[in-house]
């Protein structure tokens, strides 16, 4: 199962996210994340971040749980890697080995909502570029 | 898609239908109605028909495309008593807007110097991901100042001339501002990114007065044939982002707390007069304030950059022609059946365009209306305009705001992958810096609906009146 491709949106950056968990669905939403920040620049979680889950149904929690990476990302430069029932791993950010693509302006709700199915969790994101 | 249907050759009703309070407007000829098929804009412009307290249709300009809940080009507004304020109808970027500098220099004086000039705006004003200044770090103190004083606080910090204010939407200084109301995250990711850039379609362009529509107005504000001249499109930076982030969390639970059925949850908001919708008040005109001290920030590095490249005379000389908001929302006078009314006007992607005559123009805009400043892509034209009687009566003073883009990012990295567009770019004359590939890639002038077609509809619509077109030659890209 791919947990994400990038799918058409006009202005902005659509990507569907697919796994078995809640908690998998997070690590899809920050390896899309990741590839909009950084491309395929390797990340190594040599340090963790805690990011507390928040929000009052699977939908606002993922968009929170993104919205906090992007945060952490847009003021540490902390590149993520790992999802981790704590929060994430990652490092910072090193000019020699990631290449920076593009700022992300937010993770939105526009269209969100975090389905189950029999394969497990699905949701579709827009990030604002 | 809901149901529309023609009005005339400019203009589109979507009829009440469902939970829609009011009827959408779109301005649109049949080429920009046939580049919406396929993408959600119009469903958006019936969405945010279906709000509380809206007055008057839903309307979309002509530069229409899919945003987050309200589509980006739409305007609207709502009553003050019975209304709501929503950050979807503001976006991410509180106060992105455009702001023009006029150069004492004609083209032909600047052309043999443009490499110098391109890399010395690109030195001078940084762009690009995590773009941050060093030389201007501001203080928690200093912070709330700027948020409280917007551009008066950049000039009297320096940067800029005081006549610059009276040639800025609001004198650049939004007065119900409140730095109480923005969160530490929000002033965290905002205090290093005062005067850059940023990246997607930001950006500093050179350009030149290609045509003048009216030359009496286009006199009037300094756009001589070919007159050099300086685009700066940026806005509030991750401090805006950030503020609209926080209050989406708010107003999704303000929604439910005061009953509001909402189509879209980005559609979230809360009756104007509630705490919550006065927080974000407070919150959004202090992000506003942020971006025209960032913008009035650039200007400056501009005029320096001009400076070193054409010496100190140019500096000096070099006007702001003018500084607008397009994703903002404002308290104005309107008149709705034929009684003054206070609104709340959302103008998410759209230029406040007042007519002449407006009493809260500045008076050297008084008798030709406010200035309406229209980037396109970078390698074609941008277009200065002014408000109209008629954008105030039939669109809450309001006009389009850019070209709107025509292919996904995505759909632009592919046909950009084979070709080299910088050089194809240097090779019509215009020359491109850019902190990385991919955002020349996904905004090259295909990405983008022509401009002249958007701001025809507008001037034939009459909600808006050509006053010159402007041809880039060296553009900075985050």
């Amino acid at each position: 199962m791919t947990p994400y491709r990038f799918v058409p949106h006009t202005a902005d950056v659509a990507a569907e996210l697919r796994a078995e968990s809640e908690l998998g669905l997070y690590q899809a939403g920050v390896d899309a994340l990741r590839e909009l920040l950084v491309g395929t620049s390797p990340v190594r979680s040599l340090e963790e971040r805690p990011i507390p889950v928040r929000g009052a149904d699977p939908t606002e929690r993922l968009v929170r749980f993104l919205g906090d990476v992007l945060y952490l990302y847009d003021t540490e430069r902390f590149v993520p890697d790992r999802v981790s029932p704590a929060g994430l791993s990652g490092e910072p950010f090193d000019p020699a080995r990631h290449h920076a693509l593009r700022e992300v302006k937010a993770v939105t709700y526009h269209g969100a909502a975090v389905l189950r199915d029999a394969a497990g969790c699905r949701a579709t994101i827009v990030f604002d570029v | 898609m809901p149901q529309v249907e023609r009005i005339d050759d400019y203009r589109w009703r979507i009829p009440r239908q469902g939970g829609m309070r009011t009827e959408g407007l779109i301005f649109a000829d049949d080429q920009l109605m046939r580049d919406l098929e396929g993408d959600q804009a119009v469903q958006q412009v019936a969405n945010v028909a279906h709000l509380p307290g809206i007055v008057g249709p839903a309307i979309a300009m002509p530069d229409i495309h899919w945003g987050y809940g309200f589509p980006i080009g739409g305007v609207a507004a709502f009553d003050e008593a019975e209304g709501v304020v929503s950050p979807g109808g503001v976006g991410y970027d509180i106060n992105c807007g455009v702001r023009l500098l006029a150069t004492p220099l004609t083209l032909g004086e600047a052309r043999p110097r443009l490499r110098q000039l391109v890399d010395a705006l690109y030195a001078t004003i940084p762009s690009g991901l995590g773009a941050s200044r060093s030389d201007v770090r501001l203080a928690r103190g200093d912070l709330d100042q700027v948020l409280r004083l917007g551009a008066r606080w950049a000039v009297e910090q320096g940067y800029g001339d005081p006549a610059d204010l009276e040639a800025i939407e609001g004198n650049g200084t939004l007065p119900d501002a409140d730095p109480d109301c923005v969160s530490d995250r929000a002033k965290e990711r905002g205090k290093s990114q005062l005067g850059t850039v940023g990246s997607g379609n930001h950006f500093v362009e050179v350009g030149y007065v290609a045509e003048r529509h009216d030359e009496r107005v286009a006199d009037r504000l300094g756009l001589g044939p070919a007159t050099v001249t300086v685009f700066i499109h940026s806005g509030s930076r991750g401090l805006g982002y950030q503020v609209c982030d926080d209050h989406l969390d708010l107003m999704l639970r303000a929604a439910a707390k005061y009953g509001i059925a909402l189509p879209d949850k980005q559609l979230c908001c809360a009756p104007l007069g509630s705490p919550e919708g006065k927080r974000y008040w407070g919150a959004m005109n202090a992000a506003a304030n942020y971006a025209f001290a960032n913008r009035q920030l650039m200007a400056h590095y501009a005029r320096r950059a001009l400076g070193t490249v054409f010496g100190e005379d140019t500096a000096r000389r070099t006007r702001l022609v003018y500084d607008v908001c397009h994703n903002i929302a404002k308290h104005e006078t309107h008149e709705v059946s034929g009684a003054r009314t206070r609104l709340c006007v959302h103008r998410k992607g759209a230029t406040r365009a007042f007519p002449p005559g407006h009493p809260e123009l500045a008076p050297q805009f008084r008798d030709i209306g406010q200035p309406v400043l229209i980037p396109g892509d970078m390698g074609r034209y941008s277009y200065v305009l002014v408000g109209t009687a008629g954008a105030f009566t039939e669109t809450f003073g309001s006009s389009c705001h850019g070209a709107g883009r025509r292919l996904s990012r995505h759909k632009a990295k592919q046909l950009a992958r084979p070709r080299n567009i910088p050089m194809e770019l240097e090779a019509q004359g215009i020359l491109i810096r850019a902190a990385t590939r991919a955002t020349v890639d996904e905004e090259m002038p295909e990405a983008y609906k022509d401009v002249a077609r958007v701001v025809d509809v507008v001037d034939r619509a009459g909600i808006g009146r050509k006053v010159a077109q402007l041809k880039p030659v060296a553009v900075v890209k985050g």
